[in-house]
């Protein structure tokens, strides 16, 4: 079975010839198997967005190759759903058209469209704010709208860019609840999530990959070996989920201090 | 330590909840306060009457000043002529303007030429800031291309844009085409410059999410682009309606056969001040009637905006 991501010798420079050149991804190597949970951590300017905007098709790697179901990435993909750390909502459009937005630039039809829309609309507790501008919704309503809108697409590939950074601690721990629940009804669908939280890295994640300060290259890759379905807000003050924590703080901690 | 534990758990359950329930029944606001205003007191306040009585009162205070002549005596503080006196073959007074307005309503001619310079404007004006959005949104949007032609826009719009109507007059003729060159090169640059300026102040990040959809150009115009710089797009419409009639006025006024601006000349050149001052009156009429449907579309297209300065925040 191929994976549904293999990242080869990829190595990235950004501001090419006398521009003061920097290296930011240093020849790393991630094989992501179908239907995983990976977090990426690491200390800020470590590489972990440029990673997924090579995943999404945004930027070139200089080095390597990048591929998404044994196919070398050339491009954005309809198959891969992007969310960036800011909510990045249309102010003129309503929550409803905001998750539309994906499905209306492939051409998909109002009508299914609108009832695909209306189903996260329930599934992420929006009920009732459908025709509110992103002005009229709180912070966390936001990001619930953001992750709607990079889900609507039905992506195989989620590349979340740390959805949850801009929330306060108690909606965080209910838009986590949400986001796994979602991602743990959707079957197959591989994430790669981004954050610099690493007890949100290990809560959520099946595999937490840590990255070192910059040039960014793997330091750890670390199996969360938790159950599933996860009640993240118990889980939290488990002691094995602590364990785990521990361990690979141990390693993120070299990075950082 | 035991004997607390056993008691206090119950005893202090039995005394936060006899206190706290009743407490918060009564002190809830009482919403009817605010809901129960009768819909008349409530368009009463609106209406604002204090407001509308002093317009109404400075309104009758300037007529009568006008009527009366007064405003035309002159006033030379410390023997400096600030406002000079006007002889009575250069005064008009409001009420003559009344009458001429009344005698030309079923003035065929009249209407002629308010549809010369109605036409005028409104060419010059959709010619000019369509052609300024979409230059605009190119430049914006594509900045090597900006950056050619950059030199030639700016010494372009450094030009003093009345200057050239002379010269348009000789190429396009004396009729309607001279007079829609020239508020279309005005208003052009109105539009332009701004729409251009507005592209670069769209949110990134809405750009990004689009590209990683797989959106093509044409669709990031329609998805982001535009809908990001209708604000300024909208502030610039309302300029270019009043320019637009600015600059046809201004044309009529040097060479031509019919219009408003032409009539407005020759009123002025025959002494008819009170006339000059009803065709004036005429002028900002149309120009404001202008503003006012652009003001409708702005409503309509940017009514997320409203409800953004409305500052409506709902928590979660």
């Amino acid at each position: 079975m191929t994976n549904a991501v293999d990242i080869e010798n990829v190595s990235l420079v950004f501001g090419g010839e006398g521009n003061n050149p920097v290296l930011a991804v240093d020849t790393i190597n991630i094989a992501i198997p179908k239907g995983q949970f990976v977090a990426i951590v690491g200390p800020s300017g470590c590489g972990k967005t440029t990673v997924l905007n090579m995943l999404s098709g945004l930027i070139p790697p200089t080095a390597g190759s990048v591929k998404r179901n044994g196919k070398e990435v050339d491009g954005p993909s309809r198959d891969v759903g992007y969310m960036l750390a800011r909510s990045a909502l249309s102010p003129w459009r309503t929550a409803l058209k905001n998750i539309e937005m994906g499905l209306q630039i492939h051409g998909v039809d109002k009508a299914t469209r609108r009832a695909r829309a209306h189903e996260l609309i329930s599934l992420l507790h929006l009920d009732g704010f459908e025709n509110s501008y992103p002005s009229q919704l709180s912070q966390g309503m936001r990001q619930r709208v953001a992750i709607a809108r990079t889900l609507a697409i039905e992506p195989d590939l989620w590349l979340m860019d740390e959805p949850f950074g801009a929330l306060d601690a108690q909606t965080r721990i209910k838009v986590q609840g949400e986001f796994i629940n979602l991602w743990e009804r959707s079957g197959e669908s591989s994430v790669i999530f981004v954050t610099h939280d690493l007890e949100e890295a290990v809560l959520l994640a099946d595999r937490v990959i840590v990255m070192t300060a910059r040039p960014g290259r793997i330091k750890s890759d670390t199996l969360i070996d938790l159950p599933r379905p996860r009640v993240i807000d118990e889980l939290r003050f488990d002691e094995k989920f602590k364990d785990a924590e521990h361990r690979i703080w141990k390693e993120l901690r070299d990075e950082i201090i | 330590m035991k004997s607390s534990d056993t008691t206090s758990p119950d005893g202090s359950n039995n005394e936060t909840s006899n206190l706290e329930e009743p407490n918060a029944q009564q002190e809830r606001f009482d919403m009817s306060v605010i809901t129960d205003v009768p819909r008349w007191q409530r368009i009463l306040k609106a209406l604002d009457l204090p407001v509308q009585f002093l317009r109404i009162g400075l309104l009758v205070l300037i007529i009568w000043a006008w009527e009366t002549r007064w405003i035309f005596k002159g006033w030379s503080p410390f023997g400096f002529e600030l406002f000079p006196e006007i002889i009575p073959l250069f005064q008009g007074i409001p009420s003559e303007a009344g009458e001429f307005l009344l005698d030309i309503w079923d003035d065929s001619l009249f209407w002629s030429d308010f549809w010369v310079t109605l036409q005028e404007a409104l060419l010059g004006f959709v010619l000019g800031s369509g052609l300024g959005f979409i230059v605009g949104l190119l430049l914006g949007s594509f900045r090597k291309v900006a950056k050619v032609l950059a030199p030639f826009l700016i010494f372009t719009n450094a030009v003093p844009k009345i200057a050239l109507a002379p010269i348009l007059i000789l190429w396009y003729g004396v009729d309607i085409a001279s007079k829609v060159a020239l508020a279309t090169i005005i208003v052009f640059f109105i539009v332009q410059i701004p729409v251009q300026a507005a592209v670069s102040g769209v949110d990134p990040d809405l750009d990004v999410v689009a590209t990683s959809m797989g959106a093509t150009q044409a669709q990031k115009f329609r998805f982001v682009v535009i809908p990001g710089i209708l604000g300024p797009l909208f502030g610039a419409l309302r300029l270019s309606a009043i320019y637009s009639i600015l600059a046809v006025v201004l044309g009529e006024f040097i060479v031509s056969k019919r219009g408003l601006g032409q009539r407005l000349l020759s009123e002025t050149n025959n002494f008819g001040m009170s006339n000059a001052i009803a065709l004036i009156t005429i002028l900002a009429g149309l120009a404001l009637a202008f503003n006012a449907i652009i003001g409708m579309m702005e409503r309509r297209f940017l009514k997320w905006q409203d409800t953004e300065a409305r500052g409506k925040v709902v928590s979660l």
